[in-house]
């Protein structure tokens, strides 16, 4: 894992027709959650794109400490993406913009780390084997399911419901990382790299349990390769999940590269309408503050975006919270824990199962 | 990061930005500038296309982002009150709450603030049946830059007690005072509403309906237009399956009690085929109506991707004028050697003629783009119509400003600018200097 980049050089860092796209009309501000808790354009996509340019043109020098606060203050969540008119690439300006600003001591050191995990592919092996996470042996299996590299130890039961669901994937347990982390994180080439080396190791359609992994493997790979489970099991679940002899309440919290990146939202909806009674949080779309690494590396930021929404989630008299992506599960449980919150956060994998048994 | 707005081609660096709580901050702030001769250039969301909140001069970038509760909404009075930060969207959104609307719609309303709305008298989609922003202003908190705070009209859709202070603050752009709260009026929120188009083969048959339209006592809640050009921009862009050849493109809608929507539109549909349209198509329901909306409302996101630099203008002309606006504005772009693309309200006369360049580093293609639309605005005005129908005047159209007013007026407005600031702080560079 070694980037080489010449960091004198300046003015090479973006992708010039990418940053040359906006036209600065702030369509993105009502959009974006870091302006929403400050108000300042700095940390507004707009802001950010005019820093950017002011890196580029070396207006401002690399080491100018606003520069490194709002690439780390953003969290990533693309939630600009859909709202812009004249439709930049913000997700890909910030992998580049990391790419530079995140350059060897510079990055984040809980990044480092989990970079470090990451990249050591039979430590997911094993510990997903430990923590008995799906998996088959190889056999003639036309699709495959990708077991996400942390998932494999913290939620290992989500691979189990998801084979559960769809026991005609093909489960290898050697798979590696699929490099979003890496592409998010300040590594773009070894993100693509990664997500290369996957796709030829996994047959056919690539079915994944993370909306963030989804988006980034389709970013490398193609769309037509990679399916979310929900997109994946449309039209195909049965049964409902009930409390005592009413239908659950459930609501959904949008994986936010999974809907700004890749426009799947309706999906999971339709799916958990089925099995459940829906019921949309008014900020769904909206990211929970997990973003990747985010919760890590600024954790009273994550929080300060997470704690409105759990305050919704609690007004909203629902059963379960419904994530589509290990890393919003993981902050929503925590977040609900704190509040010791009689709401269940559950992966899509595992209440479609809970409907189906 | 507040060296510019949604304008392109204007910056200046401010040399603080401040955030201020309440109009008594407003206040202290505006009075140690007056004192210290500091320009102060007041700021909502930045949204504006007249580079209206470009700091020219440095100095103090006043943000209203922090003033942004609504603070009432009342229903029995039909009425509004906001502090100016609330973007127009949020304020709509309350007003809904208890059936009622508020009319004008800038195509930035999602992001635009009321307070911006307000210092830039800011027009809409709905323009031609409903008014602008100035019809809706009922009251303003003022903060002066001497720091004096006044309020001006109130609560009262009849209230002529001295001059009428808040039209004159309304659309001043930030230059005589900061606006701190604002009072607007609110509608019953219409019960029905439909979208219908028509393709036409010439912008002049397509006015010859607009007229006709008018003539037939129906005032449609919508009536836009788009040329060759922007449809071609928007078929690339969204594949809408528009027509191939048509030469312009007419989208008309209408609110209301739905027995009177159904009545306009059969009227609409008959002057539309009696003025020669080569299709009508009317939408059944919402979602239809959505989708022939989406041809309008992706008109600038369509364009703005056929280069890296977009310059929207926002001329304006008596309505009958219209179409031959358009073939003037056509012929001088020709001249000029640039390409242009117009789009508008049909209803208002108010044009959007849009220059694309592949660069924003084209000096060349840019002073060439600034001199067509200079005899853009020429002709407008020989035509009876104006510089800048929604937009502003900002510092984007200063130049032009005295052409369109005559040295009288421009003389007044100064007076009226020294009266209100002295000191000549807020928003230096704009109307006014």
């Amino acid at each position: 894992m070694t980037s080489h980049k010449v960091v004198s050089h300046a003015s090479s860092i973006f992708d010039p027709t990418l940053l040359s796209r906006c036209i600065s009309c702030g369509f993105c501000l009502p959009a974006c959650p870091t302006y929403a808790l400050t108000g300042d354009e700095a940390s507004s996509p707009r802001g950010r794109i005019t820093l950017m340019r002011a890196l580029e043109s070396g207006t401002l020098p690399a080491d100018d400490p606003t520069l490194a606060e709002q690439a780390s203050f953003c969290l990533g969540c693309r939630a600009c993406e859909p709202v812009c008119p004249a439709g930049v690439q913000y997700g890909e300006l910030l992998e580049q913009w990391r790419d530079f600003q995140w350059t060897g001591r510079r990055r984040p050191l809980a990044v480092r780390f989990l970079i470090f995990a990451a990249e050591r592919a039979w430590a997911h092996r094993i510990a997903g084997r430990l923590r008995r996470a799906a998996h088959t042996p190889a056999g003639e299996s036309q699709h495959s399911l990708m077991l996400g590299c942390f998932e494999r130890s913290l939620f290992p039961g989500v691979s189990r419901s998801a084979l559960a669901l769809a026991p005609e994937l093909a489960v290898p347990s050697n798979q590696g990382c699929c490099g979003a982390l890496h592409a998010h994180n300040g590594e773009p080439g070894r993100g693509r790299q990664l997500a290369e080396e996957l796709g030829a190791q996994l047959p056919g359609q690539i079915v994944t349990t993370s909306g963030g992994c989804a988006a980034h493997l389709s970013s490398v790979i193609g769309r037509d390769r990679v399916s979310e489970l929900s997109e994946y099991m449309l039209h195909r679940v049965t049964g409902q999940v009930r409390i005592g002899d009413r239908r659950a309440r459930v609501a959904l919290q949008d994986s936010c590269h999974l809907r700004n990146g890749l426009d799947v939202w309706r999906e999971p909806r339709a799916l958990l309408s089925t099995v459940a009674e829906y019921v949309e949080l008014p900020s769904a779309a909206r990211c929970c503050g997990a973003a990747g690494t985010y919760a890590l590396v600024r954790p009273r930021d994550s929080r300060r975006v997470l704690d409105p929404k759990i305050d919704e989630i609690e007004a909203a008299g629902i059963d379960y919270v419904v994530a589509v992506n290990p890393g919003c599960l993981r902050q929503l449980r925590q977040g609900l824990r704190r509040r010791k919150s009689a709401v269940r956060a559950l992966h899509i994998a595992d209440i479609l199962r809970l409907a189906a048994d | 990061m507040y060296a510019r707005d949604a304008t392109p081609l204007f910056r200046g660096t401010p040399d603080a930005v401040i955030a201020p709580a309440d109009a008594e901050q407003v206040a202290r702030i505006l009075r140690l500038a007056t004192d210290h001769g500091i320009p102060v250039i007041p700021r909502g969301a930045g949204s504006n296309l007249c580079a209206g909140t470009v700091p020219l001069a440095g100095g103090i970038v006043l943000s209203t982002a922090r003033m942004n509760s609504i603070l009432e909404v009342a229903p029995e009075e039909m009425l509004a009150r906001a502090e100016p930060g609330v973007s127009t969207m949020a304020l709509n959104d309350a007003a809904a709450a208890d059936g009622l609307f508020y009319p004008p719609d800038p195509g930035s309303r999602t992001v635009s603030t009321i307070g911006g709305n307000v210092a830039t008298c800011a027009g809409g989609l709905r323009g031609l049946k409903y008014g602008v922003t100035r019809n809706y202003v009922l009251g303003l908190t003022v903060v002066l830059p001497t720091g004096e705070i006044v309020r001006t009209g109130g609560r009262l859709w009849k209230d002529v007690a001295g001059y009428d202070l808040t039209r004159l603050i309304t659309g001043s752009e930030g230059t005589l005072g900061v606006i701190t709260e604002v009072t607007v009026a609110l509608l019953p929120d219409p019960s029905a509403s439909r979208t219908g188009l028509a393709y036409f083969d010439s912008l002049t048959q397509a006015g010859r309906a607009v007229s006709g339209i008018l003539a037939a006592g129906v005032i449609p809640s919508t009536l836009e237009f788009l040329d060759r050009s922007c449809m071609d921009a928007v078929e690339q862009y969204a594949h809408l399956g528009l027509h191939a050849n048509a030469g312009a493109l007419l989208l008309f809608g209408d609110d209301g009690d739905e027995a009177a929507v159904a009545r306009n539109f059969e009227r609409i549909t008959a002057v539309c085929e009696d003025s020669g349209a080569i299709g009508v198509q009317t939408a059944g329901d919402v979602t239809e109506s959505e989708a022939l909306l989406t041809a309008r409302r992706c008109t600038l996101p369509a364009l703005s991707r056929l280069g890296s630099l977009t310059i929207l203008e926002d001329a304006s002309v008596p309505r009958p004028r219209l179409a031959e606006m358009v073939a003037r504005i056509d012929a001088i772009t020709a001249r000029h050697g640039v390409t242009m693309a117009t789009f508008g309200h049909a209803g208002d006369g108010n044009l959007h003629p849009t220059c694309v360049l592949e660069s924003a580093e084209d000096t060349e293609g840019i002073a060439r783009a600034e001199r067509a639309f200079a005899e853009v605005f020429r002709t407008a005005i020989e035509l009876g119509g104006t510089i800048t129908g929604e937009h502003g005047v900002g510092a984007a159209k200063l130049p032009y400003l005295e052409q369109r007013l005559g040295k009288a007026q421009m003389d007044l407005i100064r007076r009226i600018k020294r009266t209100f600031d002295p000191a000549g702080i807020l928003n230096p560079g704009k109307l006014g200097s």
